[in-house]
C-alpha cells in the first residue's frame, strides 16, 4: 500500500466519524425534541391557561403570566441600558474606552446566572429589603440579556454607512439627529435581532429566578416589591420530581410550551437576519 | 403685541439652539450613564459579594477549601461558636471542597467527550456537508443552543438517569470492575456521569458554533493549497486549518468550559445532590457549586447567626473567580486571534 | 512513413495533458463549453481572456480542484500520460501529487518556512529531517529563493514579501516533485519587479516541468509563453503558438481581443 492509498484511507475513515458525530449531535436534537412533543402536547391542555397552579396539579396561567410579565420588564431595562451602551460604543467612545466596555460586557456573558441571582439575592431581596419580587426577577433576566443587546446595538449601528452619516452631516443634521434619523432606523432589524435572541435565553432561565422572583402559585399581583412571582421554568423543575402523575403532565406541559415559545422566538430572529441580508445586499 | 410678534418670527426662524442642546446632553447622559453601570457591573457583583462574604470568609479560613462537610450548626442550640471573631451556631462547619470537586470533575469530564464530538462535527460542518443542507444543520444546531437547562434537566431525569441506572452503570461496574472510577457500585443513575453527559450536550452546539465561525473566517485559500500539493481532506484540515485556528478553537473551548462550570439547573436535577462525602465511581453522586447554592437556599436562610448565608456567598464568589478568570482569559486570546488576523489581512 | 510526414506532428507523442471535450458547470451555469487542447511537456501554455472568460475555470479543472467547489460538475476528459485523471479508480490526491498548482494569492501557511516548504513532502510520507533539510534547499534554489530566505528558515512565512511569498509557494509546489505546474494568474498580486522574477523563474523551471499559466496581461503571455489559448465567454476559442496567435490570429474575436477591442 502505499502512502497517498494509506493517506486516504485514513482521510476517510476520520470523515467517516466526523459524519457519525454529527449525526450523534442531530440524534440527540431530535431525541429531545421528540421527548418533550410526546410528553408535553398531550399534557398540554386549554384548561391550563386560564388555572393557576395549587399543590401539585392545577394549570399554568400564574407561572405564564409571569413569564411574560418578568420577560416584558426585563425587556424594558435592556433595551434602555443596553442600547444606551451599546450606542456609547460605537457613537460616543474613544477606541479604548470602547475596547475596555466590550471586554467587560464579553465577560459578563460568561458570569453563571446562579451567581448573578445570588448577587441580586442578597443586594435587592434582602439588603434593599425587596423581598422576593416581580422587579427583582426582572433585573436579574435584564442583566442575563444584557451583553447580548448591547452586542448587538454595537454591531448593528457599527455597520451603519460612512456616506449616509456623511450625507446627513453635510446637510446640517446634528449627532443627536444622526442618530435617530440614520442610524437607529438602520441599525432596528439588528437590534431587534439580538432583543429576540435574548428574549429566548430569558425565557428559559430558571437559576437567576430562584433567588429573586421566588415562586408563587396565585396570579402575579403587579406589585413591584414583596410580592413573589411564579414563572415556566420553575413548574418543570420542581414538579418533575414530585410523585404523582399529575405533577409531572404539567412539568411536561410547561417544558413543552417554553420550547415553543423559545423557538418561535429563534425562528422570527432567524427569519429577520435573512431578510436584513437580503436587503443589504439589494443595496449594494 | 408688537413685541410678542417678533418673538415668535424668531422662535420659529433661529433654531432652538437651548432644545437642541438639551436634547443632545441627554442622548449624552443616556449613554455614558448606561455604559458606565455595564462596565462597573462585573466589578460592583464581584466586590458586593466579597463584602458580603467577608465574614464567612474570616470565619471559614482555609476550611472553606479544605474541608468536605458542610453544615450550618445547631439551630436550637444556645449560644454561639466564636472564630475568629464571628459568631456562628455551635458545630458550624461550612467546606466546599466536595463541590469544587464536583463542579470541576463534572465539566472536565463533560469536556473530554464535548471538545472532540464538537471539532468533528465542526469539521464536517464547515468542510464536508453539501452547501443545500448546510443552513439547515445549522440551523439544528443554533435551536439545540436554546434549549433551557431545565429542559436538558428533564430529559435527564426522565431517559438518561434510568438508562445509567438501570443498563449502562450495572453492565460497565461489572464488566470493568477493576478499573479505578469506573468499577464498584452501579449507584442509581444520578451522579458524575450523567452530569457530565448533560453537561456535554449543552456546551457541544455552543462550541460548534464558535469553532464553525473560527473555521469559517479562515480564508480558504490554506485549505485549497493543501490539497492542491496533494494532501488529503483530512490532512488539510488537521495539519494546516486546525494549527492556523487554534487559538480561537483554544478560547472556544475555554469559554465552554466557563459554561458548564457554571450551568446549574440541569446538572441539579442529575446530580443526586451528594454531601459531605466524594464519589467513589463515576456513577455516584456528585454535586456542585451552583446545584448547592440553589438546593441550599431555604435551610440557609434559618440560620440564626447568618452566617450560612454568607457562606454561600463566599461559594458564589469563588465560582465567579473561577469562571471570570477562564472567561479573561479567553477573551484574551480571541482578542489576540482578531488582532492577529487583522495584521496578515 | 509517408503518412506520418504528411499528417501534422503527432501531438499525443509529446504532449503532457490531453484535454478532450470538457465542460464545466456550476449548477446550472455553463461555464466551460466543450473545450480540447493539447499541453506539451516541457513548455509554457498560456491561458489568456478577459475576466470572466473561464480560463480560471479551466485550469482548476486540471487538478481537479473543482471537486472542493460544492455544485461544480466536469465532463470530459483529462489524461495526464494517457490517463484520465477523472476516471473513477483515480484518487484526486494522486493527481494533485503529480500536477501541482500556484494560486493568484499567495498562500503560504501560518508555519515556517522551512515546514512550508516540506508540508508537501510530509504528508506524503517523508519523515527524515535531513531528507527534508535537502529538499527544502533543492525546492528553494529552484524557485531562486534560497539565498533571501536561507538563514531565516525557521521564520514565519509570514514575515515575508508578497513576491517571496509567491515564490516560496512555487517551492513548495516544486517540493512534491509535479510534472506539471499549473499557475493561476500567479503575479497578478505582485509589483512589477516581483513579477520579473517570477517570470525569469517560469522560463526557467520550463526546462524540467510543463507550466501552465493563466494570465490577464497579453504582454506576460507574449514574453513567457511558447503556446496561447485564448477565452472567452466560457469557450475555446483558439489555441496556437504564442507568435503566431499574438500575429495571425485565426479567429477575429481573438485578433479583436489582441488588438484591444475588448474589455
Amino acid at each position: 500500500m502505499t502512502v497517498q492509498q494509506r493517506n486516504s484511507i485514513i482521510s476517510r475513515v476520520w470523515w467517516v466519524i466526523s459524519f457519525a458525530a454529527l449525526a450523534i449531535l442531530v440524534a440527540v436534537l431530535l431525541a429531545i425534541f421528540w421527548f418533550v412533543a410526546v410528553r408535553g402536547f398531550p399534557a398540554l391542555k386549554f384548561s391550563l391557561f386560564f388555572t393557576v397552579t395549587s399543590g401539585l396539579a392545577g394549570g399554568l396561567a400564574n407561572a405564564i403570566a409571569g413569564t411574560v410579565l418578568l420577560t416584558v420588564i426585563g425587556l424594558a431595562l435592556v433595551i434602555f441600558f443596553g442600547i444606551g451602551a451599546g450606542v456609547w460604543i460605537v457613537e460616543v467612545a474613544s477606541p479604548r474606552g470602547r475596547q475596555l466596555l466590550r471586554f467587560t460586557v464579553d465577560v459578563l456573558a460568561g458570569v453563571p446566572s446562579i451567581v448573578v441571582g445570588y448577587f441580586l439575592y442578597v443586594a435587592l431581596v434582602e439588603g434593599l429589603g425587596w423581598g422576593f419580587s416581580l422587579i427583582a426577577g426582572s433585573v436579574a433576566l435584564a442583566i442575563i440579556m444584557l451583553p447580548y443587546v448591547v452586542r448587538a446595538a454595537d454591531l448593528a449601528l457599527s455597520t451603519v454607512p460612512t456616506e449616509l452619516r456623511e450625507g446627513a452631516i453635510a446637510l446640517g443634521a446634528r449627532p443627536t439627529v444622526v442618530l435617530f434619523s440614520i442610524a437607529f432606523p438602520w441599525a432596528l432589524p439588528g437590534i431587534t435581532t439580538g432583543l429576540l435572541v435574548a428574549t429566548g435565553i430569558a425565557l428559559g432561565e430558571t437559576a437567576p429566578l430562584i433567588y429573586t422572583a421566588g415562586w408563587s402559585s396565585f396570579m402575579p399581583s403587579l406589585a413591584p416589591t414583596h410580592s413573589p412571582v411564579g414563572y415556566l421554568t420553575y413548574v418543570v423543575w420542581t414538579f418533575i420530581s414530585q410523585p404523582s402523575d399529575a405533577a409531572h403532565a404539567l412539568a411536561y406541559a410547561a417544558a413543552a410550551l417554553l420550547m415553543v415559545l423559545i423557538f418561535a422566538t429563534n425562528l422570527v430572529a432567524r427569519g429577520l437576519v435573512e431578510s436584513w441580508a437580503a436587503r443589504t445586499l439589494k443595496r449594494s | 403685541m408688537a413685541t410678542r410678534a417678533v418673538d415668535v418670527v424668531a422662535a420659529t426662524t433661529i433654531p432652538k439652539p437651548k432644545s437642541m442642546a438639551a436634547q443632545t446632553a441627554l442622548v449624552r447622559i443616556w449613554t455614558t450613564g448606561t455604559a458606565i453601570i455595564c462596565g462597573a457591573l462585573v466589578l460592583l457583583m464581584l466586590l458586593f459579594l466579597f463584602a458580603f462574604a467577608w465574614p464567612a470568609i474570616k470565619y471559614n479560613g482555609w476550611t472553606m477549601l479544605t474541608s468536605i462537610y458542610w453544615n450550618i450548626g445547631d439551630q436550637y442550640a444556645t449560644g454561639t461558636t466564636v472564630h475568629n471573631g464571628v459568631a456562628a451556631q455551635p458545630g458550624a462547619n461550612f467546606g466546599s471542597l466536595v463541590f469544587i470537586y464536583g463542579t470541576l470533575m463534572t465539566s472536565i469530564l463533560a469536556m473530554l467527550g464535548a471538545v472532540p464530538l464538537s471539532l468533528l462535527v465542526a469539521f464536517a460542518l464547515v468542510y464536508r456537508i453539501p452547501a443545500r443542507i448546510r443552513p439547515g444543520v445549522n440551523a439544528l444546531v443554533e435551536l439545540m443552543a436554546g434549549v433551557p437547562s431545565v429542559v436538558y434537566g428533564l430529559w435527564g431525569v426522565v431517559v438518561l438517569v434510568p438508562f445509567i441506572g438501570q443498563q449502562l452503570a450495572p453492565f460497565v461496574t461489572s464488566h470493568l470492575s477493576g478499573v479505578p472510577f469506573v468499577g464498584g457500585a452501579a449507584g442509581s443513575g444520578n451522579g458524575l456521569f450523567a452530569s457530565a453527559v448533560i453537561l456535554a450536550l449543552m456546551v457541544t452546539p455552543i462550541m460548534v458554533a464558535t469553532m464553525r465561525d473560527v473555521m469559517l473566517a479562515q480564508s480558504k485559500a490554506l485549505y485549497e493549497a493543501s490539497v492542491a500539493l496533494g494532501s488529503t481532506s483530512w490532512q488539510a484540515v488537521t495539519r494546516v486549518v486546525v494549527p492556523s485556528v487554534r487559538n480561537g478553537v483554544f478560547a472556544s473551548v475555554l469559554l465552554a468550559f466557563g459554561r458548564a462550570l457554571g450551568e446549574t439547573m440541569a446538572v441539579l436535577m442529575v446530580c443526586g445532590a451528594a454531601a459531605n462525602e466524594f464519589p467513589s465511581n463515576i456513577f455516584q453522586t456528585v454535586n456542585t457549586i451552583a446545584a448547592i447554592i440553589v438546593s441550599q437556599l431555604e435551610s440557609a436562610s434559618t440560620d440564626a447567626s447568618g452566617i450560612a448565608q454568607r457562606s454561600l456567598a463566599e461559594l458564589a464568589l469563588i465560582l465567579f473567580v473561577i469562571t471570570l478568570t477562564i472567561n479573561i482569559i479567553a477573551r484574551l486570546i480571541m482578542r489576540g486571534t482578531d488582532r492577529l488576523g487583522k495584521s496578515n489581512a | 512513413m509517408t503518412t506520418m510526414l504528411q499528417e501534422p506532428p503527432d501531438v499525443a507523442v509529446s504532449a503532457k495533458l490531453i484535454i478532450r471535450n470538457l465542460n464545466i458547470f456550476y449548477g446550472a451555469f455553463h461555464a466551460m463549453k466543450n473545450a480540447s487542447l493539447d499541453v506539451p511537456a516541457n513548455n509554457v501554455t498560456a491561458f489568456i481572456g478577459p475576466s470572466g472568460c473561464g480560463k480560471s475555470t479551466f485550469i482548476r479543472a486540471l487538478n481537479r480542484m473543482h471537486d472542493l467547489t460544492p455544485g461544480a460538475r466536469v465532463e470530459g476528459e483529462v489524461l495526464l500520460d494517457g490517463e484520465d485523471i477523472y476516471a473513477p479508480s483515480i484518487d484526486p490526491v494522486t493527481i494533485r501529487h503529480r500536477i501541482g498548482m500556484v494560486f493568484q494569492r499567495p498562500n503560504p501557511f501560518p508555519k515556517t518556512i522551512f515546514e512550508n516548504v516540506v508540508y508537501g513532502p510530509r504528508i506524503h510520507g517523508i519523515g527524515g529531517r535531513a531528507q527534508l533539510a535537502e529538499i527544502c534547499e533543492r525546492s528553494l534554489k529552484r524557485a531562486a529563493l534560497w539565498d533571501e530566505v536561507k538563514d531565516r528558515l525557521d521564520r514565519s512565512a509570514l514575515e515575508l514579501s508578497g513576491g517571496q511569498q509567491q515564490r516560496l509557494c512555487i517551492a513548495r509546489c516544486l517540493a512534491v516533485d509535479p510534472e506539471v505546474i499549473l499557475m493561476d494568474e500567479p503575479a497578478s498580486a505582485l509589483d512589477p519587479i516581483a513579477t520579473s522574477k517570477i517570470e525569469d523563474l517560469i522560463n526557467d523551471l520550463k526546462k524540467e516541468y510543463s507550466v501552465v499559466i493563466v494570465t490577464h496581461s497579453m504582454q506576460q503571455a507574449a514574453r513567457i509563453s511558447d503556446l496561447t489559448a485564448f477565452f472567452l465567454m466560457g469557450e475555446l476559442v483558439e489555441v496556437g503558438t504564442t507568435s503566431q496567435v499574438f500575429t495571425k490570429p485565426e479567429d477575429k474575436r481573438t485578433e479583436d481581443y489582441i488588438t484591444g477591442r475588448y474589455g
